[in-house]
């Protein structure tokens, strides 16, 4: 089995990092992450991301709510059944705002729930090639790749401009 | 000679904006304040938390000897109490419109100010949601707001607006709990780099093992921008809910459909004026003026003018339709209220949220920090005086002038009420040293904005 060699470059610039990785993705080098101080759009286009399934959570949370508070004030009403001067048991126009409230209701506790999972939140272990620069102002190309492939690797990174460019073997 | 912060960043111009900070200075300033704070501010800390504890020994004794240690008598059994309710949702509605209403319209200047405004929403709620509690003649049954089944056929009445309220008020609260706390995630993940010891432990609970790779960015953008989404429609819902505990009654003076809007608009423009209340000293005192700049402060007063007018609006509306209704004891209760025993009342209310917030057309003022500090406390105070107006002035007055009574809160409810300010701003301070009260991800991608924005700008002039 081949060396695998993990290859981090740090850049000042978001522009030259997402250059980085555009070039990197285009001639189809290696597996590459990039971190980022804050949500950059430059580089998800560079990263060509989808987008995140969180937003599914979302929706069927809010659904489960709406049909929550449906089931909660129409079953309340008909389980202990309080009649008022002959007015229908359920009145659905007051019960709307119920519903309305469980919907946002669950869908914000579906969509963190969502974000934890498809994020892989709590982390205890650091993501590999994590530099704490990275949380501040610095972006960072990290590139798993062959060995033999690591100079190329290396000049692209230099080229685009990284500030810094550091290898290590992770599997030999 | 050196340059203060306002004279880099005069009146007008460009010359505002926090464009000259780089990232390493926005996280500088940002960590600075987690830096373990000196002995005034514990005194300040020791202060507030003294006024909680009046407060809460008042409250004791309201509990131990019942309601009638209160000015509530009949027909007014809604007052002090209930006026501090309103007023603390209605506080706790600008940090979601800031955090989430301008953030779906993507106003950059709102990225400096956000997290104080979200941080005071939620202590908002949680200083609002003790008065419907206090306001029980026997709290320790609050829980049967809660729908759960009983052999006792106990259930909540779900046309009631005050089990709306429970509903509203405590979604409100928890949407706001995740919003502060997912906003602060990343946040959280650069006070942990720069911490040691149970400090760096403390933020690592926060950041959950944030690290910053594009594949959490991408999850966390949508969920932040969902729950935005979902967080504007609530804050809507919430003071129009609250308004409904009025609107839904009979009584003169309540009894109108213009009520949510109304109370929306009112909780946005006292809610803008508490934010600038509390950073105004916080940016002094924390010399945070390289972050917080003028520029912010020109659009919160921007924002406070204009929800003051809409508020006069509807102040002249709601008499309006009184006179047009032609209903004898709804025109009672209007001429009541300013021409009554409340009168003077009323009178400082319009004076504090319709003339004052005027001057806010001058952007010299605007800009001008301690007479924007000065009219942003004329708004809290006119604002509480709204509520304390349309809760117990037109409770005074009902539909049977016999039983017409004035009311005078006691000594029990202003400590409570003073309390409670204690309560709100204990939580803030502590809030303010202790957990990123600046978001250091948004400011720096509102400088990159900004830098892109002025590069486009000259670009098209060249």
């Amino acid at each position: 089995m081949s060396e695998i060699i993990r290859i981090v470059g740090s850049f000042a610039d978001e522009e030259q990092c997402a250059a980085s990785i555009e070039k990197l993705r285009h001639l189809n080098i290696g597996k590459v992450t990039a971190f980022v101080p804050f949500p950059s759009e430059r580089i998800s286009e560079a990263m060509q991301l989808k987008r995140s399934p969180v937003r599914a959570w979302v929706l069927c949370g809010g659904i489960s709510g709406v049909l929550t508070g449906f089931a909660l004030t129409v079953g309340t009403s008909f389980t202990y059944p309080h009649h008022v001067g002959g007015m229908p048991l359920a009145s659905i126009t007051p019960y709307v705002v119920i519903m309305f409230e469980l919907l946002i209701l669950f869908g914000a506790l579906c969509g963190v729930t969502g974000f934890l999972v498809n994020a892989r939140f709590p982390r205890f272990e650091p993501v590999s090639g994590y530099s704490p620069k990275f949380a501040s102002d610095r972006f960072g190309v990290v590139v798993t790749c062959e060995a033999a492939e690591a100079e190329r690797v290396e000049a692209i990174l230099r080229e685009a401009g990284a500030e810094e460019v550091t290898s290590e073997s992770v599997q030999g | 000679m050196a340059r203060t912060p306002e004279a880099a960043y005069p009146v007008a111009g460009r010359e505002q904006l926090p464009v000259e900070v780089t990232y390493a200075e926005v996280d500088q300033e940002a960590l600075r304040l987690l830096q373990p704070p000196g002995r005034i501010y514990w005194y300040g800390v020791a202060f507030l938390a003294a006024l909680v504890v009046a407060g809460a020994a008042a409250w004791i004794r309201q509990i131990y000897t019942g309601l009638g240690v209160t000015g509530l008598q009949m027909p007014e059994m809604w007052a002090t109490y209930i006026t501090n309710f309103v007023f603390w949702v209605g506080i706790a509605h600008c940090g979601t419109l800031i955090s989430a209403i301008l953030y779906l319209f993507r106003s950059r200047w709102r990225t400096a100010v956000y997290r104080a405004a979200e941080a005071m929403t939620v202590f908002g709620v949680f200083t609002a949601g003790l008065f419907p509690v206090i306001h029980l003649g026997r709290p320790w049954f609050f829980y049967w707001l809660a729908p759960y089944p009983n052999e006792r056929w106990l259930q909540p009445n779900f046309r009631s607006p005050l089990v709306w309220d429970f509903f509203a008020v405590s979604t409100y609260l928890t949407v706001s709990i995740l919003f502060l706390l997912m906003g602060m995630v990343p946040d959280a993940a650069v006070a942990r780099e720069a911490s040691t010891g149970w400090r760096r432990k403390f933020y690592a609970i926060f950041s959950l093992g944030w690290q910053g790779t594009e594949e959490q960015w991408r999850h966390f953008s949508m969920v932040y921008l969902l729950l935005a989404g979902l967080a504007t429609p609530l804050v809507l819902s919430v003071h129009s809910v609250v308004s409904w505990d009025f609107a839904m009654s009979q009584l003169p003076g309540w009894h109108s459909t213009i009520f949510p809007p109304y109370f929306v608009a009112g909780a946005i423009f006292s809610g803008l004026a508490m934010v600038i209340t509390l950073l105004i000293p916080m940016r002094r005192w924390l010399k945070l003026e390289r972050v917080l700049t003028l520029w912010h402060f020109d659009n919160l007063a921007k924002v406070v003018l204009l929800t003051s007018i809409i508020v006069t609006y509807a102040y002249i509306v709601e008499a309006f339709m009184a006179w047009y209704s032609g209903d004898p004891f709804e025109k009672t209760t209007f001429y009541m209220r300013a021409f009554g025993p409340y009168g003077h009342l009323f009178w400082l209310m319009v004076l504090c949220n319709c003339i004052i917030p005027l001057f806010l057309f001058s952007p010299r003022i605007r800009t001008n920090l301690p007479l924007l500090f000065i009219i942003s406390i004329c708004v809290n105070i006119g604002m509480w005086l709204e509520r304390f107006v349309i809760i117990a002035v037109s409770l005074s007055t009902n539909f049977m002038p016999s039983q017409w009574q004035l009311y005078r809160p006691s000594l029990t409810e202003i400590t409570i009420t003073v309390g409670s300010f204690g309560w709100f701003l204990m939580w803030f301070t502590l809030f303010s040293r202790h957990l990123p009260v600046i978001s250091m991800t948004e400011v720096k991608e509102g400088v990159v904005w900004l830098k892109k924005a002025i590069r486009q700008e000259q670009a098209k002039a060249a």
